[in-house]
């Protein structure tokens, strides 16, 4: 089950086949001799995508950029919000964690917004492979147009929210008292965070979660 | 003509890369081959469909579903199928480069390719999480209007 859950597009394409196979086996051939083509295509400039993708993480490294970053205002900042993004590798949702880091650092919604967008969109090992299977041309202009777009949506959201309409919610530590066995390790460790109540041991208010102090209870009742 | 530029660029990048620091380099290879192994099931699969998608619906059904002539609700109800959808995006493009050579018109694929980049449906929960409800939305409604609007105007300039 949990190997489908993590193939889960592959599983539907094979039983797709298996369907197709038994209802009409002709198109099951076609289909094939159709995918091959593009699995041609995809094995030549697969690794050329990934290797390059991973250099730009290895000598441009996200951390990197963010720390010239200051509170990214001004050209300089807009442009930064503009380079983590098309520099960056993964999906939109690896930019969530990045944009709450430097929102933080005092980013503005439209970095924010900057940094979203180009993440999602531009590319530079993406828009080679844009060109290959669309065109230079279309490739070129898609890509001028969204870089506009992105400006102007930039400036629309800059002015329609304002950083205090972004909540960031903190994640919250705990302790599980039906777990924990009142050892006191974590309150020696981190007796700035921990604190003793008639209860057992509970956390301060104004803490964030952070994975060493969750790794100091030998129980794993803090979460 | 592409690939070539590609295999150029990235062979010149890992040449320069080794010369500057040969453990570095080794492990940023070791880590694209993860980063490949943990798409590729994805990638086979949705090559699989495309051959499938191909093989199964006629162009002439193509055209006419999402053609250059399908009008503007072809163009919305693509943006609403890229916005839903969460595929890696490179393999988006040779999804839409088949499309595009059975027919399907150009401002419904890069309303389709934009949305599905840009807008996100099924990682809107993780998004809320992160920055709020207000944010979220406002986002999303943003990226997916100017989806839109770059798609018509690919049409005009294409």
């Amino acid at each position: 089950m949990k190997l489908i859950k993590k193939n889960k597009i592959l599983f539907v394409a094979i039983v797709a086949y298996i369907l197709v196979l038994f209802i009409k086996p002709a198109y099951f051939v076609e289909g094939l001799k159709q995918s091959k083509y593009y699995f041609i295509e995809m094995l030549q400039i697969l690794p050329a995508v990934f290797i390059l993708t991973s250099l730009i993480q290895t000598w441009v490294p996200t951390p990197v950029i963010m720390k010239y970053f200051g509170d990214g205002s001004g050209i300089k900042g807009y442009g930064l919000s503009f380079l983590i993004g098309s520099l960056s590798a993964g999906p939109i949702y690896a930019a969530f964690p990045v944009c709450k880091t430097l929102f933080k650092k005092g980013a503005g919604i439209k970095n924010i917004m900057i940094i979203l967008s180009t993440w999602a969109v531009v590319k530079v090992p993406m828009l080679i492979n844009e060109a290959k299977f669309m065109g230079i041309e279309y490739m070129v202009v898609r890509w001028v147009l969204t870089v506009v777009a992105i400006m102007v949506m930039a400036v629309i959201v800059g002015r329609l929210l304002k950083p205090s309409d972004i909540k960031m919610t903190e994640e919250k530590m705990m302790i599980d008292h039906s777990v924990c066995i009142l050892c006191g390790k974590c309150l020696n460790e981190y007796p700035d965070v921990i604190v003793k109540t008639e209860l057992g041991f509970t956390i301060r208010d104004d803490k964030e979660a952070s994975e060493e102090i969750k790794n100091v209870c030998p129980v794993g009742a803090i979460r | 003509m592409s690939t070539v530029i590609l295999i150029a660029l990235a062979v010149i990048a890992l040449g320069v890369s080794l010369r500057k620091d040969k453990d570095k380099t080794i492990k940023t290879v070791k880590q694209a081959r993860n980063m490949m192994k943990g798409m590729l099931s994805d990638i086979v699969g949705i090559l699989l469909l495309i051959g499938l998608v191909l093989t199964l619906i006629p162009s002439e059904t193509i055209e006419s579903l999402i053609g250059s002539e399908s009008g503007f609700l072809a163009v919305v109800l693509s943006a609403v199928l890229g916005t839903i959808t969460l595929i890696p995006a490179f393999v988006a493009f040779p999804l839409i480069g088949s499309l595009k050579s059975s027919g399907a018109g150009l401002v419904t694929l890069t309303a389709f390719l934009t949305t599905l980049t840009m807008v996100g449906f099924l990682t809107m929960p993780l998004e809320i999480k992160t920055f709020g409800k207000k944010f979220t939305i406002i986002r999303n409604g943003v990226s997916f209007v100017f989806a839109i609007l770059i798609a018509l105007s690919m049409g005009v300039i294409l």
